[in-house]
């Protein structure tokens, strides 16, 4: 559940606001996409969904608590409930596929054991199985992808944040990515993509927030793509 | 949760660790040379600290001041000085000394020559009572001096104390004292900034690493510990190492005086066993602690994502 209350935004105070007045409801278990022409505020919004920024005015819910409350102690909690899935990736190169989605969970303390147990099934779901002892620079981007998607959903997150997670790759590849955050979304987890991909969007039919130059211009239900570009 | 984090830690820190040392191979080599470079230097001036302080110490302790009474002395007049001196918490300890057993003494430190006394008895005993007292601080003795002065024709003579040269000593062994806290502290600045260096290369190597590390909520403590122990292990080898020469050295030179008629009659280098057994805890603990410090130091500015 993500929730943003009158959220606005200003990095620099004579500067225009990065975000104007936002707010907006995502819920448990939904698939969203926020689109965008660059410097809407698409960055601003996701920097502030993981706390890499705080709001200059407007509060931030995530899953019922206000994270504008947060300590810097607790922040790195907050991340262990959300997971996120980059344009570029960000794969170690000297660590192999598996070790790439261990890493995650290492990071938190968890056992050996249980990191035995729950990479493969990992891999499995985002369809890796057969690379897991590759390294990523033997890897398809759209491979080297559902690898990070793998590494995002490793710690079962609540929310998963996918930013321009087919930016860098083919409409084919990309389909098979988005269809795989379906997948995620079916058992439960809330899905925030950030794209330009106006194709996806509108093949996908689901809900569409638009961002322009900082303010919340359409929230579609059913969406298309939400701007002319 | 956080527990478990803390329980597995170590293994991944120490291989991550190992590996980065490994990888900045010439800036490592680099710190722990710095580290040995100034810990020699200082271990130097140590050595001539604890040297000049055990000196110090040796002849202090046999210092004694002298309070002489009037030869005319009452009963009252000398319990009220000694009651002055004892109150004073400066004073160690007071022994009053009669003219009888200072003649006694005189005599006896004569040997065959002490029938040259023998024309002196009770009677026209020329010893003057004293007492003598034993500071706690040769810094004080002037103090005591002055406290016992106040009593000067009221019981009291004169006050002597010590030759000059302890005071040659005691302000020798607070100049050496001095000077190696300012070695130290500058030594110390110096070191810092190039193990921060070091690992700040480290850090800026490993700046993708960290990032990926945050957003998957890794805590600070979690991304910071192998920074740290890569310096303090920097710092804990160039310790070593310096103890090592150090130790060496010092045997040397033990060997070359001992001997020699370098040293002045009646004292000696300060025993190995003292020296090195303090060295090697203060080196450890300031390599350590000045390879950890530089660390903190080098990751602060990347921990903030």
């Amino acid at each position: 559940m993500i929730e943003f209350k009158n959220v606005t935004k200003s990095y620099e105070k004579n500067k225009s606001d990065a975000l104007k007045n936002v707010s907006l409801f995502i819920d448990k278990g939904e698939f969203v996409f926020l689109v965008g022409r660059s410097g809407a505020g698409k960055s601003t919004f996701i920097k502030l969904l993981l706390r890499e920024i705080e709001p200059t005015q407007g509060s931030i819910f995530i899953n019922n608590y206000n994270i504008a409350n947060l300590s810097k102690r607790e922040i790195p909690f907050l991340r262990r409930k959300m997971g996120v899935v980059f344009q570029d990736f960000r794969l170690l190169e000297n660590k192999s596929v598996f070790e790439n989605v261990a890493y995650a969970m290492e990071i938190i303390g968890k056992s050996e054991k249980q990191i035995r147990k729950r990479v493969p099934l990992a891999l499995d779901m985002v369809g890796l199985s057969h690379r897991i002892n590759h390294y990523p620079h033997e890897l398809s981007g759209g491979e080297q992808q559902r690898v990070v998607i793998a590494r995002a959903i490793i710690n079962n997150p609540t929310i998963l944040i996918c930013d321009e997670p087919t930016g860098n790759l083919d409409p084919e590849t990309s389909y098979e990515i988005i269809s795989i955050l379906e997948e995620i979304n079916r058992r439960g987890t809330t899905i925030v993509v950030v794209t330009h991909d106006r194709e996806i969007v509108d093949v996908m039919k689901k809900r569409v927030l638009t961002l322009e130059d900082g303010a919340l211009t359409v929230d579609d239900a059913i969406g298309r793509y939400g701007y002319e570009v | 949760m956080k527990f478990s984090s803390i329980k597995t830690m170590p293994k991944n820190v120490v291989r991550d660790t190992l590996k980065s040392i490994e990888r900045n191979n010439l800036m490592s080599a680099a710190s722990i040379l710095s580290v040995i470079a100034a810990l020699i230097i200082l271990g130097i001036f140590l050595i001539l600290t604890i040297n000049v302080s055990e000196l110090t110490k040796d002849v202090e302790s046999r210092l004694e001041l002298k309070v002489f009474l009037q030869s005319d002395f009452t009963d009252a007049q000398k319990l009220t000085v000694q009651q002055a001196l004892e109150d004073s918490d400066m004073i160690e300890s007071v022994t009053f000394e009669s003219s009888q057993e200072a003649l006694d003494k005189f005599s006896a430190s004569l040997d065959q020559y002490s029938s040259l006394l023998s024309g002196y008895n009770s009677q026209n005993n020329p010893m003057p009572a004293s007492f003598i007292i034993r500071v706690k601080d040769p810094n004080d003795l002037e103090a005591v001096q002055t406290l016992a002065m106040t009593f000067k024709d009221k019981g009291v003579e004169y006050v002597k104390y010590g030759e000059e040269y302890v005071q040659v000593l005691v302000n020798f062994s607070n100049f050496t004292n001095t000077l190696s806290l300012v070695v130290l502290v500058v030594l110390s600045i110096i070191s810092i900034f190039i193990i921060y260096n070091t690992i700040k290369l480290t850090v800026f190597a490993r700046r993708r690493e960290i990032g990926i590390m945050k957003y998957v909520g890794a805590t600070n403590n979690y991304i910071r510990s192998p920074f740290i122990l890569e310096g303090t292990l920097l710092g804990l080898i160039g310790a070593i190492v310096a103890f090592l020469v150090i130790r060496i050295a010092y045997y040397y030179v033990l060997g070359l005086l001992s001997g020699s008629s370098f040293l002045p009659v009646g004292t000696t280098l300060a025993s190995p066993d003292l020296v090195m057994g303090k060295l090697i805890y203060f080196f450890l603990i300031y390599g350590g602690l000045i390879g950890a410090i530089g660390s903190i130091f080098a990751i602060r500015k990347f921990l903030d994502v």
